[in-house]
């Protein structure tokens, strides 16, 4: 599952996988592993080896604090209150991230980033479609997610269907 | 004394309660409506509304807490700080209806309350004052008069309201050309804000620390003083951080400083708890300045420096007991310690008010912490009241185990949801000059780079000493925060209904 973090003027691109007992954490293209767990539904202790190295294991008990907008929190730490926006990754706006971003080649295949429902699909096979432009909107916890093609070319597989519930990782479409 | 009606709300009535409960007195809560459900209205035996939220409606009524207390049949009235704690008619009140009032007669909060009769008290007792005017200079006085009372006591000089209190209806006059705006302006508010336009005029000492003595006097002729309290740390003529005892004064200065404020006391027949306030010039010159005729907020400090619990004495005085207590030992600090008063506002964002639902609270504990709090979990923090939600109190050894204490409290302490000024005292707590105790009661408004003639707060950098790793962590553990949060269990039938109505709602269009 992969997020997309805007703190202050920058934006982190963080995926998540669970791997046995762990997570594995990609921040910005930086491993790092974390042993989180749950206080309750408004903490999380993790213990997090920075870059992936056993020796550097650091206890991080962060809370969180919802914010009005869906996705905005407080995230409190060390003393500290962050604000953070954190969306399923495509639904930030590019041009905050630093640097331009460079599109993948080949296929695009465009899958849920987290567990939720499909509330639209903007485009059907064959439909032509520009970098940025709208694919699918998926909701999950109050948040609708609208994943973006990540440069010019061909609507192919729409597997998506409106109202649809899917699981993170499903396969909605392929831009190809 | 069997149960006493708490004429206040937010952590003074917290705290009132406890020192009852310690004492196996029964305790009665009054509330407003936004109140109902307040942390002192939950602790009390019993609570008794009082009105709409605004204060004017409820906490100020005098009629509505008389009537309070004759329901709940309490024989004493503890007014706790602000509202009418200060307020002789209220105090007088009390009296007529046979209640008990825990604090100084309605004699002394009216002498004590004008400042200018304080004045003329403080000089009958021989303590200095600020040189100024003694008499207040009313609405008659022309502006020539009052420039020929101004060349009598030097430039440059201050404004005040003769009523006043918390800043308002106060001027600093640099030069005779500046009089007659200025004088215009403090009239004006102060007879906005009190109701009473008379002002008088006094020198302006330079780089003045605000020094303030606590006093306990009981019925019985018996005034004691405690160790000094440091209370230059200021915003806007509001006290932001209090320690005790002060770096600038020495044994041979508290002497001085603490008989001085008790033949002030003694002087007008004071009783109960009261708080004599001076200013400490640079060169260790020290000028009475008035007279707090209550408990005040930054009690604490006093108590964990002296072991002594005020309120309880409140207590015991009020019901006729004698002050047993050692005055040597008031007067020499076991401790340090060190207050920091936790508003409801953004530090980073001007310190706009940030009022709202606690969603979250996690208080420090441990070795020399003590945290006197209205607040809690889930509870609400009104539009209508003062925006202190709790006062952070530690101690230790010496200043910097204080202080060092101070951070490791700040850094576990959590108020999420809401806004509070606690990166405020985490940026303070690492000033060079704070540290080395280098300050007056214009060091937060300078530091803060405030325009002296108040024209707002330019941009600064934040507070808060975010770096990239800490960011890092932050974006990791908002990731984790949704990728764990246990929504999707099966159980989470709401959401999956959630879906279906909108799935319905659509299929209906």
């Amino acid at each position: 599952m992969i997020f997309e973090v805007a703190i202050g003027n920058r934006v982190r691109t963080v995926g998540i996988v669970r791997k046995g007992a762990m997570l594995h954490v990609d921040l910005d293209g930086r491993p790092h592993i974390v042993d989180a767990r749950r206080v309750n539904d408004s903490m999380v202790s993790m213990l997090v080896q920075l870059d992936g190295a056993r020796a550097t294991s650091r206890s991080v008990d962060a809370a969180f604090a919802a914010q009005p907008t869906a996705g905005d929190f407080d995230v409190h730490l060390d003393g500290l209150t962050i604000p953070v926006q954190i969306r399923p990754a495509g639904s930030v706006g590019r041009q905050k991230k630093d640097g331009p971003a460079s599109p993948p080649a080949g296929p695009q295949r465009v899958v849920a980033p987290m567990p939720g429902k499909v509330v639209r699909v903007l485009v059907k096979a064959g439909d032509l479609v520009r970098a940025r432009q709208g694919l699918v909107v998926v909701e999950a916890m109050k948040m609708e997610n609208e994943l973006r093609a990540a440069r010019d070319g061909r609507v192919r597989d729409v597997a998506a269907a409106e109202g649809q519930s899917v699981d993170a990782g499903a396969l909605l479409l392929i831009v190809e | 004394m069997k149960k006493i009606l708490i004429a206040n709300r937010g952590e003074i009535a917290v705290r009132v309660i406890r020192a009852c409960r310690d004492m196996g007195i029964a305790t009665a809560a009054v509330y407003s409506e936004c109140d109902r459900a307040a942390l002192h209205v939950r602790l009390a035996d019993e609570a008794w509304p009082v009105g709409p939220s605004a204060p004017r409606e409820s906490y100020l009524r005098i009629d509505a807490i008389i009537d309070a207390a004759k329901k709940a049949g309490a024989d004493a009235v503890h007014p706790g700080y602000g509202f009418l704690a200060e307020n002789e008619d209220f105090a007088a009140a009390c009296r007529d209806a046979g209640l008990t009032f825990i604090g100084p007669s309605p004699e002394a909060i009216a002498l004590m309350g004008s400042k200018t009769a304080a004045r003329q008290a403080a000089i009958k007792a021989g303590v200095p004052v600020v040189p100024g005017t003694e008499e207040p200079l009313g609405d008659r006085e022309s502006d020539a008069e009052v420039q020929k009372v101004a060349e009598r006591v030097g430039y440059p000089l201050m404004l005040k309201a003769v009523a006043g209190g918390g800043g308002k209806g106060m001027r600093m006059v640099a030069s005779p050309a500046d009089l007659a705006s200025a004088l215009r302006a403090a009239r004006s508010e102060a007879q906005s804000a009190f109701g009473d336009g008379a002002v008088y005029l006094e020198r302006r000492i330079m780089s003045p620390r605000h020094i303030e003595v606590q006093l306990l006097g009981d019925h019985h002729g018996t005034v004691l003083p405690f160790v000094e309290r440091e209370c230059s740390i200021q915003r806007r003529h509001q006290k932001v951080v209090e320690e005790s005892p002060s770096l600038a004064v020495s044994p041979e200065l508290r002497r001085r400083m603490t008989a001085a404020a008790a033949s002030v006391a003694k002087a007008v027949g004071y009783t109960n708890a009261g708080t004599i306030e001076f200013l400490l010039d640079e060169r260790g010159s020290f000028y009475f300045l008035e007279m707090n005729t209550r408990l005040q907020v930054e009690h604490p400090i006093t108590e964990m420096v002296t072991g002594v619990d005020l309120v309880q004495w409140q207590i015991r005085i009020a019901r006729g007991e004698r002050l047993d207590l050692d005055p040597e030992a008031l007067l020499t600090p076991k401790a340090h310690a060190i207050e920091c008063r936790i508003y409801a506002e953004d530090p980073d964002n001007g310190f706009l008010p940030s009022p709202g639902r606690i969603q979250g609270l996690r208080v420090p504990h441990g070795p020399g912490v003590r945290d006197d709090s209205g607040a809690y979990e889930g509870g609400d923090v009104p539009i209508f009241y003062d925006p202190m939600i709790s006062k952070l109190i530690t101690w230790g050894d010496t200043r910097e185990h204080a202080m060092q204490r101070m951070r490791r409290a700040l850094a576990e302490y959590q108020v999420r949801g809401i806004r509070t000024t606690i990166p405020f005292f985490q940026w303070l707590l690492e000033d060079a000059d704070f540290k080395a105790a280098r300050f007056d009661t214009g060091f937060i408004d300078r530091k803060l780079g405030k325009d002296p003639a108040g024209h707002g707060e330019p941009p600064r950098a934040p507070m808060q000493a975010i770096d990239a790793t800490h960011e890092d962590l932050a974006a990791i553990a908002a990731a984790v925060h949704l990728f764990t949060k246990p929504i999707m269990n099966g159980v989470a039938a709401p959401a999956a209904s959630r879906w279906r109505d909108a799935g319905r709602t659509e299929a209906l269009r």
